[in-house]
């Protein structure tokens, strides 16, 4: 579903993001990338979002080698791909609907598919009755869960989400990573960038370390401080 | 392209102008303040132009005739003249009518009485028109070649002048058109950007979601082509009147109406006004997607 194979980023100031990674990721799998500040997972998720490409090494998603791709392509690849920030990226002027909406008029999908799609995942993130609030009107956590909806709307088989709980208390950061989960249990495959330390010690999945741009650790069910 | 995605575009073109209604007034003005000013320039060089070639069509050739020619041989050859190439018109002026004309000319009284009839000293002679002074030239030596003809008067002078300032001012008028066009696409460029600049998030997210630059595209292009369609019709609206109050305050001040006349104001709008929607459509256009260009890079 995802490959990383023998990727190195090095920026143009002489720093190197991410040294020979190698990750495989396979369909239906729920992966946290951890690393403190620096350590090159937003590097990484740059590079799944082709926002960056590689200065060596190739990455396939979903089979197709995202590397050589024309600059006209990038966009559907994109579609394959929800993506979640840690600062939510709503519009403002739109309301939740509307932004949930938005990701669906922009691959032009019928509108009779948007009136049906857009309240199923809203009552998914269970923000169904705030459907006609703007952003600002939210609290973080609504916010968050209201960017999750726009990620799966087009249901895309990858959820890739960086740092999704980073602007949150830890009570809404368990809701939005027990949403994660529950998407994933649908078939999604996630990745998850994070330094959530407990969140990932309690949940147990595969955790992928990285060290100033290096893969230190990858177990199948892990912690965040587990030896290799 | 789905009718729900039009749908999309223009409201989201519209909703982009009503959202950002300064940078929008911003934009209007700027296009509507550039195609002034070159309209400006336009009803100046057009006037002109059009009066120096007033100016032209008063200088004529005239050509005069040998004394025994037969009423047939001459016109035989006005219809031999009227055949060389720029020839528009020829006009054939008897000794009566010359006689008659100078009289008015000098304002004679009866001093010229005794000439009259077959004491006419007068030639027979034609007045011909050509199609420009540029080819006087070629119709002179045509002219010349002609028997019958005993002498030829032009006015070299005049037409090497009006020659030289047609020269001067059409390269003055393109001159002036290419940088005022230069300097509004780079003022009404840079409105845009900073409208675009504001939105510069909006167009991030559209990226990450999966919109095609196309799609991202269409809404700046429309919000372009409405600000272009305002920006030039308010200077028409404005310079259409000015510019014929103008024109009649300056015929009330100038006793130039016997020597060259103003295009009258619908000549000149009626050529300016699609001119100038065209231009300003393209401005916006231009302006807009030469805008987004850097944020579309993500």
């Amino acid at each position: 579903m995802l490959r990383i194979e023998n990727v190195t980023k090095v920026y143009p100031n002489g720093s190197e993001g991410v040294k020979n990674a190698n990750i495989h990721i396979e369909k239906g799998e729920f992966v946290f990338f951890i690393g403190s500040s620096g350590s090159g997972k937003s590097t990484l998720i740059k590079l799944l979002m082709k926002e960056l490409n590689p200065t060596k090494g190739r990455i396939i998603i979903n089979g197709i080698n995202t590397t050589d791709m024309k600059q006209s392509q990038i966009p559907y690849l994109r579609r394959n791909l929800g993506i979640v920030f840690q600062d939510f990226r709503l519009l403002p002027n739109k309301t939740v609907y509307e932004n949930v909406a938005f990701a669906m008029q922009v691959i032009e999908a019928p509108t009779r598919l948007i009136r049906r799609n857009v309240p199923t995942v809203l009552s998914l993130v269970g923000l169904s009755h705030k459907a006609r609030a703007y952003p600002n009107q939210l609290s973080g956590g609504e916010q968050q869960r209201t960017a999750l909806a726009r990620a799966i709307v087009n249901n895309p088989p990858i959820l890739i989400a960086d740092e999704p709980t980073g602007n949150l208390d830890p009570d809404t950061a368990w809701e939005i990573m027990n949403l994660l989960e529950e998407i994933n249990k649908r078939g999604t495959t996630v990745v998850v960038a994070t330094h959530a330390k407990d969140m990932v010690d309690i949940m147990q999945k595969r955790v992928v370390a990285l060290n100033h741009g290096v893969v230190v650790r990858d177990v199948k069910k892990g912690g965040y401080d587990d030896e290799a | 392209m789905r009718p729900s995605t039009i749908k999309y575009y223009l409201k989201e073109g519209f909703v982009g102008l009503l959202k950002n209604r300064l940078m929008t007034v911003a934009s209007i003005a700027t296009v509507a303040a550039c195609i002034f000013i070159v309209s400006f320039s336009v009803c100046v060089i057009s006037n002109l132009n059009s009066m120096l070639h007033q100016l032209e069509d008063t200088i004529g050739i005239a050509v005069f005739l040998e004394d025994d020619l037969s009423s047939d041989e001459i016109t035989a050859l006005r219809d031999n003249i009227a055949t060389i190439d720029h020839v528009t018109n020829v006009l054939y002026i008897s000794p009566d009518e010359a006689l008659e004309s100078i009289k008015e000319d000098w304002d004679a009284g009866d001093l010229l009485d005794g000439f009259n009839g077959e004491n006419n000293p007068l030639s027979h002679s034609f007045e011909i028109e050509i199609d420009s002074i540029e080819n006087q030239n070629s119709v002179l030596t045509s002219l010349s070649s002609l028997s019958g003809v005993r002498n030829i008067r032009h006015a070299q002078t005049e037409t090497d002048i009006l020659l030289k300032l047609n020269k001067i001012v059409s390269i003055i008028g393109v001159v002036v058109m290419a940088l005022l066009a230069v300097i509004s696409v780079v003022i009404i460029m840079n409105t845009i950007k900073i409208s675009v600049y504001t939105r510069r998030t909006e167009i991030s997210i559209m990226k990450f979601v999966g919109a095609t630059d196309w799609f991202i595209r269409w809404p700046f292009i429309i919000e372009g082509i409405f600000i272009g369609i305002i920006g030039s019709i308010i200077p028409m609206i404005v310079s259409m009147p000015v510019y014929s109050k103008s024109v009649s305050v300056l015929y009330s001040y100038l006793p130039i109406t016997n020597i060259a006349n103003f295009l009258d104001t619908y000549t000149i709008f009626s050529r300016l006004i699609p001119i100038s929607l065209a231009a300003g459509i393209a401005l916006g256009v231009m302006g807009s997607v030469s805008s987004i260009r850097k944020y579309l890079r993500v």
